[in-house]
C-alpha cells in the first residue's frame, strides 16, 4: 500500500528497539521474559520487575481509536497539501493499557472518533540509505 | 518552604511579538533582572543566587560576569523540558533561600524567538530517531499535537464542550483588555470569532493556541527577615510543589493515568504542605500551552471534579475580579505575552500585592500552576502573609 505521509516523509531509523516494531509486519510489544509484564515503547528495562531480559511479543493487530487529532495546520510548510491528516492514538484488543500511534488510512481524517474499531495494516517502504525494507504499522478503521 | 522565603522584586521588559525585539535575549534578560532587583531596592551585587528554567543561552556565568554579581553561590535549573518547570525554578529559588545557600536569589525568563529559533517547530528530517520514530513517522510533531491527543481523550470522557475551551481564551482576552502591557490590549474577542477562527490541529482553533513573543521577565527571592528592611511589600513563597504520579513518564501516551495534565500529585502536595484547600484561594495563573490542558489542570489541581469542567469556567467564573476564581488576570500567555509562562509568576505576585490590572480583592493565596501536559507538572503558591 502507498504512504499515508507523503513521499520523501521522514522514516524511522531502525535501532536494535525498533527493529521488529518497523519490520516484522505484525503489530509488536515489548515483553519480559522473566515476569510477562509488556510495554511500549520499547524500554531497557522492565518497568515491573527492573529485569532487563526482553522481547518482542506479536499482537492481533486488532484495537480501538482511544483518542485522536485532526492536524489542519502544516507543520512543516511542506505538508501543506497533505493537511488534513488524522493521527490516531490506539488501543490494543489483546493489551489494552497499551497504546499506539498511527493514522488511519481508510477514512477521512475529520470522520474519525473515539471508539471506532481498527485493524493494523503495513506501509511497504524502502529505506535506500539503510538498506531496509520497512513494514510501517498503520490502522484500517473495520468499524465506525 | 512554609513562607521562610518571599518574592521582594518583580521586573519585565516591554513585550513584543515574535521577531519583533530590537533588542538581544540577552538584553532583554539584563533588563528584567535589573528591574526586578531595582524594583526591591538591591543592587546587582547583591545577587547571589540564579535559577531559570529551560535557559540554555543566557546562563548564570555569562549573566554574573555582564551584571556584575559578585559571588554567584547557587545556579540551578529544573529538569524536564520546557514550561512545566516556571513555578520549580521559583521552587529552586525558594529552597535555596530556605536552605541558607544563597541570600538574594533572581529567577527569570528571557525569550527572543526572532533571535534564536522558534519553539513547536518541527523540521523535516529523512530520518526519526529513537522514540521520536513512534511519532514523528505518522507526522505527530509539535507540543499542538500532544496537547491536542490528550485534549481530545478529555473531552470525550467527560463530556467537555468546545465552549469550555473556549472560555480560557476568552478570559484570557478580557483581561488582557485592562493590561496596557498585553500585546492583544485593544484587541477583544468575541466567542463567535473564536469558534470561527481556523483549526490548528483539532480540537485546537487558532485561538487555542499561545503565541510567540519576545522579552523577558524576573523575580527577586531573599528570606521574610531580610524582605522586612526592603522596598516592597514582600510576597511569601507558601509552598510549591513538583509532581511526577506512577509512570507518569511512560512515553507515547502509555502513562496509565492519560489523559492527565501532570498535576495530581501536585495538587495533592501543595494544599498539604499549605494546609489551605482550593476553595482558599482567590486567584490563580494557569500556564495555557493550549485552552485545553488547562481544562485537565484546574480539575487536577482540585478546584473542581472533572465532570464539572463545563460549570466551573462558564459564565463568567473564571474572569476577574469579579469571577468565582478569576484566572490568568493579566491575559496570561495567550493574551499578556509568552515569556514561556514567567509573567504569570509575575501576575501572581501584582495579585499579593495589590497591583493587578485586573485586582481581585482581598487576596490571601494567589496560585500559579505551571505548563499543563508534560512531565513533571509543578505549582507554586503565594500568600498575603
Amino acid at each position: 500500500m502507498s504512504r499515508y505521509m507523503p513521499d520523501g516523509w521522514a522514516l524511522p531509523a531502525i535501532d536494535n528497539k525498533n527493529r521488529d516494531f518497523f519490520t516484522s509486519g505484525k503489530i509488536v510489544v515489548q515483553a519480559c521474559k522473566d515476569c510477562d509484564t509488556v510495554q511500549h515503547p520499547p524500554e531497557d528495562i522492565c518497568h515491573v520487575c527492573q529485569g532487563s531480559a526482553l522481547e518482542s511479543r506479536f499482537c492481533s493487530g486488532e484495537g480501538t481509536v482511544y483518542s485522536h487529532i485532526v492536524v489542519e495546520h502544516p507543520i512543516p510548510g511542506s505538508l501543506k497539501d497533505r493537511v488534513p491528516y488524522a493521527v490516531i492514538l490506539v488501543s490494543l484488543t489483546d493489551h489494552p493499557q497499551i497504546r499506539i500511534l498511527g493514522n488511519p488510512v481508510n477514512i477521512e481524517a475529520r470522520d474519525v472518533a473515539v471508539g471506532q474499531k481498527v485493524r493494523a495494516v503495513f506501509e511497504s517502504l524502502e529505506d535506500k540509505e539503510a538498506g531496509l525494507e520497512l513494514k510501517i504499522p498503520q490502522w484500517e478503521v473495520i468499524q465506525t | 518552604m512554609q513562607g521562610k522565603a518571599a518574592v521582594v522584586g518583580i521586573g519585565e521588559t516591554t513585550y513584543y511579538k515574535r521577531g519583533e525585539s530590537p533588542k538581544t535575549e540577552f538584553q532583554l534578560a539584563s533588563e528584567a533582572i535589573g528591574k526586578a532587583v531595582e524594583d526591591a531596592g538591591l543592587e546587582l551585587k547583591d545577587i547571589d543566587g540564579v535559577t531559570s528554567y529551560m535557559e540554555s543561552r543566557n546562563d548564570p556565568g555569562r549573566l554574573s560576569a555582564a551584571l556584575g554579581m559578585k559571588n554567584v553561590a547557587f545556579a540551578a535549573q529544573p529538569w524536564g523540558g520546557g514550561g512545566n518547570g516556571v513555578a520549580a525554578s521559583v521552587a529552586l529559588a525558594d529552597a535555596a533561600i530556605s536552605a541558607g545557600y544563597a541570600k538574594n536569589v533572581v529567577v527569570f525568563r528571557a525569550l527572543a524567538q526572532g533571535q534564536f529559533g522558534r519553539f513547536g517547530q518541527s523540521k523535516p528530517r529523512t530520518h526519526a530517531y529513537g522514540n521520536s520514530a513512534y511519532s514523528a513517522v505518522y507526522g505527530f510533531l509539535s507540543p499542538a499535537h500532544v496537547c491536542a491527543m490528550q485534549t481530545t481523550r478529555f473531552m470525550h470522557e467527560y463530556g467537555v464542550t468546545q465552549d469550555s475551551l473556549a472560555e480560557i481564551a476568552l478570559a484570557a482576552s478580557a483581561h488582557a483588555q485592562l493590561n496596557p502591557r498585553a500585546l492583544r490590549y485593544g484587541k477583544p474577542l468575541s466567542r463567535q470569532q473564536y469558534h470561527d477562527s481556523r483549526w490548528i490541529a483539532k480540537p485546537f482553533h487558532l485561538y487555542d493556541c499561545c503565541p510567540e513573543n519576545d522579552g523577558a521577565t524576573a523575580i527577586v527571592v531573599t528570606t521574610r527577615e531580610r524582605a522586612r528592611d526592603l522596598k516592597q511589600k514582600p510576597v511569601p513563597i507558601l509552598a510549591a510543589a513538583q509532581g511526577l504520579g506512577k509512570r507518569d513518564g511512560a512515553l507515547i501516551f502509555n502513562e496509565p493515568a492519560f489523559p492527565t495534565s501532570f498535576n495530581r500529585e501536585v495538587g495533592q502536595q501543595i494544599w498539604e504542605r499549605a494546609g489551605i484547600q482550593p476553595k482558599d484561594v482567590q486567584v490563580a495563573q494557569f500556564y495555557e500551552n493550549f485552552t485545553g490542558p488547562v481544562l485537565m489542570a484546574i480539575t487536577e489541581m482540585g478546584f473542581c471534579k472533572p465532570e464539572e469542567i463545563n460549570e466551573f469556567v462558564a459564565n463568567g467564573n473564571i474572569q476577574g475580579p469579579g469571577g468565582k476564581l478569576p484566572i490568568n488576570t493579566s491575559g496570561g500567555n495567550l493574551a499578556e505575552c509568552y515569556i514561556h509562562g514567567f509573567e504569570l509568576i509575575n501576575e501572581a505576585v501584582r495579585q499579593v500585592r495589590g497591583q493587578s490590572t485586573c485586582q481581585v480583592p482581598d487576596v490571601e493565596h494567589s496560585l500559579v500552576v505551571s505548563g499543563p501536559g508534560f512531565s513533571p507538572g509543578s505549582a507554586v503558591l503565594f500568600s498575603s502573609d
